[in-house]
């Protein structure tokens, strides 16, 4: 591994998006609107609904009643323990729509990108071995995937503090269960989309193939794992950490799978136009 | 010869069905400069490439200081500069930018280094222009600069004058002799402008079909393709005839007259002649140059 390359390559990566206004201000407007507004407004909303006089929301309420909820004293209002379930339990699929919708930009630009400018040739004729070249990819990719989901939770949890006050008068956003997920099991689910998408730009000719097939492969991951994240802060800090780590070795095995299967002949090949 | 730097035996090289190289063999010697000679699509790119371990051969060996650039590409590439005709840069950096990038994938530590190559290469009010707006002929120059930047034991020049003004053409041929000259750099140069080669290259390959059709240098290949000499005088010289002392004479105008003569070893006793009968401007061999055996080889090929 050429750490120097590595950095090299996933610096001028990320100096590329943000050198261009139109790639980058979509990539910090709609993680503010899905990690900060949205969540802020519903919490300042189910912070201020009267419970025992709207008629759905008191059924809604009697069955938030029964929810465990650790974290939030036994003998909470049921207006809290409402506050508490929205802030604390649901809003996690918005911080992994936020890692994935970064990452597959970056990503599916990654070789293809490079291929598109007449770059590629440049890049292969230097002595950098391919597992370097990837990482590099992979890091300018992850980077922001990780760090944009990161500023925007911490921007979401003053945010969402402050809509859900004049129910708890103290920090209630977000609990411990968060932390695993932040750290562990929303950066490996990210990785895991990087590497497919980056693999795929490295093997398709265009950006547009790209970022149209590493969907394709993407979305099956983003539906399962999305639709189960809420779920997930559920389990509690030990399960969550264990889903992170199981998400880390199937990370391992895919990029040694991805590097048997990369070869720097076949990467030129496919660029000579 | 001096010791052999690059071999290539017997290879072979197919994109898709269509193949490129079919038994090329060829030699390098350290500290050579070699001209690639040939039409488009002879397998000059395809060669620098396989070379350089970008590509892999189908079947035969190669060899760049020992190493095999299929199994150890990465220790050729580092002592292997490269400029080629697809090669780009990133459009949206500056030169300078760009050649700090590459000089941290070559590995090179001087910092200073990328500066002093801009400035070698007339860039330095350029530096901080995106390369996007660079002109073809100073992307070209700042392309000599990579591949110059962590002074390589191998270069490989596709077409290095292309796009370059006069200036910039006597520059580039300039620096290209002294930084051998200096460093004792091995160079593959393949161009179209036969007469700028032969103004640095030590030697010659003549390429065809995938082949290496004919291989020397100048003087090797003069001798084996020139069997006669055509001698271009500007003279006053009144001719009697088609002959004068006994070699084959015309006038090509009223003050030029050409003599066609067995070898070049007959030029001074001709000239000695020439002098004593009449008023001499100027004379030049014609036929024998690059360019002229270029066409005499590739004729030969055709008909064999």
């Amino acid at each position: 591994m050429n750490k120097q390359a590595i950095w090299a390559i996933a610096r001028k990566d990320m100096r590329a998006i943000f050198a261009n206004l139109q790639v980058w201000l979509p990539m910090a407007i709609v993680p503010l609107l899905l990690g900060v507004v949205m969540p802020s407004v519903i919490v300042g909303i189910a912070a201020r609904v009267p419970m025992d006089q709207a008629g759905d929301f008191q059924k809604m309420a009697q069955w938030v009643g029964k929810i465990p909820l650790p974290g939030l004293a036994g003998d909470a209002a049921i207006e809290q323990r409402v506050v508490f379930l929205i802030a604390n339990y649901t809003l996690a699929a918005f911080f992994l729509m936020i890692p994935l919708m970064t990452a597959s930009v970056v990503s599916a630009d990654s070789f293809a990108g490079e291929k598109e400018r007449g770059t590629m040739e440049t890049l292969l004729f230097a002595p950098v071995d391919l597992l370097s070249l990837f990482t590099g990819k992979v890091l300018a990719a992850f980077i922001p995937a990780v760090g944009l989901p990161l500023g925007t939770f911490a921007l979401c949890g003053v945010a969402v503090n402050i809509a859900g006050w004049n129910q708890f008068g103290h920090i209630f956003f977000p609990q411990w269960n968060w932390l695993p997920l932040m750290l562990l099991v929303i950066p490996m689910v990210s990785l895991a989309t990087i590497f497919i998408t980056v693999f795929v730009s490295a093997r398709v000719a265009t950006f547009q193939a790209a970022y149209q097939m590493g969907g394709v492969l993407v979305l099956p991951v983003l539906l399962i794992v999305g639709g189960q994240v809420s779920g997930i802060l559920m389990l509690g800090t030990l399960l969550t950490t264990a889903t992170g780590v199981v998400l880390l070795v199937v990370n391992v095995l895919m990029l040694r799978a991805i590097m048997a299967r990369l070869d720097r002949g076949r990467l030129f090949e496919g660029q000579i136009r | 010869m001096n010791e052999r730097f690059v071999e290539l035996q017997g290879v072979n090289k197919r994109f898709g069905t269509h193949p490129v190289l079919k038994g090329f063999t060829m030699t390098v010697g350290r500290g050579e400069i070699v001209g690639l000679l040939g039409p488009n699509g002879s397998g000059k790119t395809t060669t620098i490439r396989l070379i350089n371990g970008a590509i892999q051969p189908d079947e035969g060996a190669i060899s760049v200081a020992g190493y095999d650039p299929a199994h150890d590409g990465e220790a050729v590439r580092r002592m292997s500069g490269i400029l080629t005709e697809s090669a780009s840069f990133y459009a949206n950096m500056s030169g300078l930018d760009n050649l700090r990038f590459f000089a941290e994938l070559y590995g090179v530590t001087d910092r200073r280094r990328p500066d002093e190559l801009l400035e070698e290469f007339g860039l330095t009010t350029a530096r901080n222009q995106k390369t996007g707006t660079y002109s073809t002929g100073m992307k070209k120059r700042l392309g000599l600069a990579k591949a110059l930047l962590h002074k390589p034991d191998l270069l490989f020049l596709d077409e290095p004058t292309n796009g370059l003004d006069p200036e910039g053409i006597r520059m580039v041929l300039e620096y290209i002799v002294q930084f051998n000259r200096r460093y004792g750099t091995t160079m593959i140069l393949c161009s179209h402008l036969l007469q700028q080669l032969e103004e640095v290259c030590h030697r010659y390959l003549f390429l065809q079909e995938g082949r290496v059709i004919e291989a020397g240098t100048l003087p090797e290949l003069q001798a084996r393709h020139c069997t006669e000499v055509r001698l271009e005088v500007e003279t006053d010289l009144a001719l009697g005839g088609d002959r004068f002392e006994g070699f084959a004479a015309r006038r090509l105008s009223a003050g030029k007259v050409e003599f066609t003569l067995p070898g070049k070893a007959a030029v001074p006793a001709l000239m000695r002649r020439v002098t004593q009968e009449a008023n001499v401007y100027g004379a030049a061999m014609v036929g024998h140059d690059l360019e002229s055996l270029y066409f005499k080889i590739r004729g030969v090929a055709a008909h064999e």
